[in-house]
């Protein structure tokens, strides 16, 4: 199963032509979308090119000897390499579908990478369906177009007895399956009545699990529905649940303990309950059970197929926030339709910290890969409700200072890292937020609290007092590395090999950094400092303060200087502050782009680091060997955040490709091939 | 090297950052003809201590839980406090340094094969099933002191698990052992071995990684003059 879902995903990375995109295939309530996009992936790549790749050609290789047969080219798996691929699931409380749809160029060579040895597949019109040999998964295509489809039944859906009891099915569990059982027989009753007793397809008995908002379902069994009531009619639920209901009664009756097997029925008084034999009936009956929820599952997935198939439906396009994400340059996307929901799927897991709403107001989330000439680029968003959205604009309504910029150094920083929002906003808005993404953790009985408590730190904090005191931009930046001597103690060994303590200096390198923030009001930072000296925690150097912490391996000092307050461990630096002399440094445009422009940003500029660091300090030269080659082969890595666009907040992680390379796509390659070498 | 100290060493690897690091162990024992004698382990990592005083500052590193200045000292403690419980050995003593990041654990025996049971002790208390203990003799008739040591094969598999990063904690760490007699050192079966001008000391140097892989042979038989 798990092969075969590699294997789709492999040519679904690698294969896609221009007719009808499929994604008018899938359907409005799909919960995750993923979509490789192969013809922006070629646009980058020959298909010739990837067949001569190192990951092509292990592809093919491995391919032709599994299947034994003799590919050249991707385009051997008959699948069009031009054209969308997707991946998408559909969730509902009893089944999750995880499906791909991949386009066909030629199904006939489609068919020949699957049919070989025992595999059949049966075929209705153009249509062909396999299911794979543990039922766990469906194939169908036609000449267009390839779906697979795997369902996983949701077991806590099953562990609810009436819902289970509508299909048949009873949870099993262990030591406490006395009347469990009785309960399971009458049911299996029904539904092997439900399954054997009918000639007709099995589709329409079971009807799939309905998900919300989907027209799929709805349309499913349009004129079907008459022989289903007949059938269950038929069988008679009824009548079969009741005359075990009695015998099971009867047994409790006899012996509450015992096992409800006529045997023991028999011999009520002197029966033993024995494990073993017990554990085993467990065991059967729970194979049983399990085997029954699998041949449920099949069926629903076959009638899920189906309507992709022939269904009328409208498709995910029709989505407002998918269709909002989607960007044409993109290689590939991710869509999610609610984070919160993602959250109150996965919330179970989380035992009692996972209650449902913690995400309340997240909406959906997308991510896109990008590669082109210069870089690859991840850009990822997230929906907000409209509250949070106004929360956040008001908050992140400010630009980071731009007497900062002057104290980076591009031609020397080894990286930065700046923030810039609004204090005022922020305190103001906090409450807020975290009302509205934990209040319905804290329970509804804890609305009035949260209300307080928001009020009392309203009322606690002057908001425009600290807003003057920190206005909320920073800056962190390393402009580079210092060389600096440290002493140590070792040992020297006389004549008679005697022991003799001494101080031994070494160089080591630090990075040099510097964290500032602006303050309009240094009152407070000023008395801090005044305090700090008068209690021999801060030592006065001028206009520059040294804090005495044994415990801190570097000395840190502070000042501050324009309204800005500084933090640096290079003394040389702190005085190049004070003194004006530190101004001549040429910022470059991305850099300062990059700074003034987001209220995140985040940057490692790994080329200035090559060669800084001396082998001794990383252990040896083979390690800095290879240390200083990973950082050649890299360029900026940078992260920024982008302004909100209505309620969208999103970023952006990039990372630059060495000069020489074609392009992203490429390098990957390369360095992929580097890496099996 | 004794286990004692190789748990030592694991409990301080937590201690050490990223890369590289130098340290360094030390064991000292000096034999009296009659074959009493005085232990000195010491553990330095003084040559990494703006490496380890910034680790102290974090809660873990590498996904090793940084131990703190308490915990480090309490560890000291207990192993004191077993090592005067232990048979054999007297005037237990250990001393640390915050600041140089240094420690040591001394003590006397009366017996080599004292500390030999110690070793066998902690294999066992730590549920190890090792043949090898590496263990001292010292023959006072025929006035030879010897060491057998075998590479312990858990150690090696352990630190080969360990990912390439962490391995690399142990690059330029070194291990030294000196061993000290009343009489002049006649001969030392182990050629990375050196005999003191004095003829009274031998040691030997070598480095952590090489010991744990098996690669240096710590074993020696020193023949002193009757």
């Amino acid at each position: 199963m798990k092969k075969i879902l590699i294997a789709i995903f492999l040519f679904l990375s690698f294969n896609v032509t221009r007719a009808q995109d499929l994604v008018k295939k899938i359907p409005l309530n799909a919960f995750t979308v993923a979509t490789i996009k192969g013809d922006n992936v070629f646009k980058l790549m020959f298909v010739k090119d990837f067949n001569e790749s190192f990951l092509g050609r292990k592809l093919l290789t491995e391919t032709s000897k599994s299947l034994d047969q003799n590919f050249t080219s991707i385009e051997d798996f008959g699948i069009n390499v031009e054209k969308n691929m997707y991946y998408f699931n559909q969730l509902s409380d009893s089944i999750t579908y995880n499906c791909f749809l991949i386009p066909i160029k030629d199904a006939r060579k489609f068919e020949s990478l699957i049919q070989n040895k025992e595999k059949k597949f049966t075929q209705q019109g153009d249509i062909r369906t396999m299911v794979l040999p543990d039922s766990t998964s469906i194939i169908k295509w036609n000449n267009d177009m390839l779906y697979f489809v795997a369902g996983s039944i949701n077991s806590s859906f099953f562990s609810d007895s009436t819902k289970s009891a509508r299909y048949g099915i009873k949870e099993i569990r262990f030591q406490n399956n006395y009347d469990d059982v009785a309960i399971a027989d009458s049911s299996v009753v029904v539904s092997d009545t439900v399954y054997t007793t009918t000639a007709e397809p099995m589709v329409e008995v079971a009807a799939p699990p309905i998900i919300e908002k989907a027209r799929v379902q709805k349309k499913a069994s349009p004129g079907k529905t008459s022989k289903k009531r007949s059938i269950k009619k038929k069988t008679g639920k009824k009548k079969a649940v009741k005359p075990k209901k009695v015998t099971w009664t009867q047994n409790v009756e006899f012996e509450m303990e015992a096992d409800p097997s006529e045997e023991v029925v028999d011999s009520t008084a002197t029966a033993k309950v024995n494990i073993d034999a017990q554990y085993d009936t467990y065991q059967q009956e729970r194979a049983e059970q399990d085997a029954k929820k699998k041949r449920l599952a099949l069926v629903w997935m076959t009638a899920q197929a189906d309507q992709i198939f022939n269904g009328n439906y409208q498709s995910i396009e029709n989505n407002k926030s998918y269709a909002a994400s989607l960007d044409d340059k993109a290689i590939a996307e991710l869509w999610i339709s609610s984070l919160q929901d993602a959250y109150n799927i996965i919330a179970p897991g989380f035992g009692t910290y996972g209650k449902a709403g913690l995400m309340k107001g997240y909406g959906s989330l997308n991510a896109k890969l990008f590669m082109d000439n210069k870089s690859f680029r991840i850009s990822t968003g997230l929906e907000l409700s409209q509250e949070q959205a106004d929360s956040y604009k008001k908050i992140l309504n400010r630009k980071l200072n731009k007497k900062f910029l002057k104290y980076v150094n591009s031609e020397k920083a080894l990286g930065f890292m700046s923030y810039s929002i609004d204090t005022k906003a922020y305190l103001e808005e906090f409450p807020k937020l975290l009302k509205q993404t934990y209040g319905s953790f804290m329970g509804a009985k804890m609305d009035e609290e949260m209300d307080l408590g928001a009020d009392l730190i309203s009322l606690l904090l002057d908001e425009e007092a600290v807003s003057k005191v920190i206005k909320g931009d920073a800056l962190f930046v390393i402009n580079g590395l210092n060389t600096k001597e440290v002493t140590y103690t070792a040992y020297e060994y006389d004549d008679d090999y005697k022991q003799k303590e001494v101080t031994k200096t070494k160089n080591e390198v630090l990075p040099d950094f510097l964290f500032m923030f602006s303050s309009d009001d240094t009152r407070l930072i000023n008395k801090l400092i005044k305090y700090g000296i008068n209690k021999n925690f801060v030592t006065a150097e001028g206009n520059i303060y040294k804090l005495m912490e044994k415990k801190s391996p570097i000395d840190v000092y502070l000042q501050i200087k324009d309204g800005i307050v500084f933090f640096g461990n290079s003394l040389t630096e702190m005085q190049g502050i004070q003194n004006n002399q530190y101004g001549s440094y040429k910022l470059n445009k991305m850099h300062k782009q990059l700074l003034s422009k987001n209220n995140f940003s985040f940057l490692f500029n790994a080329k200035n680091l090559v060669g800084k660091v001396p082998a001794s300090e990383m252990g040896g030269d083979e390690t800095a060997k290879k240390f200083n080659s990973t950082l050649e082969k890299m360029g900026n890595v940078y992260m920024k955040s982008n302004p909100i666009k209505g309620k969208l907040v999103s970023a952006d992680i990039s990372a630059e490709i060495p000069n020489g390379h074609e392009n992203a796509l490429k390098y990957l390659f390369s360095l992929i091939e580097n890496a099996a070498k | 090297m004794n286990l004692k100290q190789f748990y030592k060493l694991l409990f301080f690897i937590a201690l050490i950052p990223l890369l590289s690091s130098c340290f360094e162990v030390i064991e000292e024992i000096s034999i009296k003809n009659d074959g009493t004698g005085d232990v000195v382990l010491t553990i330095n990592l003084s040559q990494s201590k703006t490496k380890v005083a910034s680790v102290m500052l974090l809660d873990s590193v590498q996904g090793y839980k940084v131990p703190s200045k308490q915990k480090i000292q309490q560890e000291l403690n207990e192993a004191v406090a077993y090592l005067k419980k232990s048979e054999g050995i007297a005037n237990v003593k250990s001393t640390s340094d915050f600041n140089n990041y240094i420690a040591t654990v001394s003590f006397s025996f009366k017996d080599v094969s004292n500390i030999n049971n110690i070793t066998k002790n902690i294999l066992a208390r730590q549920k190890i099933k090792a043949t090898n203990t590496s263990p001292y003799l010292y023959n006072k008739a025929s006035k030879t002191f010897s060491r057998k040591y075998q590479a312990i094969g858990n150690a090696k598999t352990a630190f080969n698990k360990l990912k390439a990063k962490d391995k690399s904690v142990f690059n330029g760490a070194t291990y030294t052992s000196i061993y000290r007699f009343e009489s002049a050192v006649t001969s030392s079966s182990n050629p990375a071995s050196n005999v003191s001008k004095s003829k009274k000391a031998v040691m030997l140097k070598s480095s952590i990684t090489d010991l744990i892989n098996g690669k240096v042979n710590v074993s020696n038989t020193i023949q002193l003059s009757k």
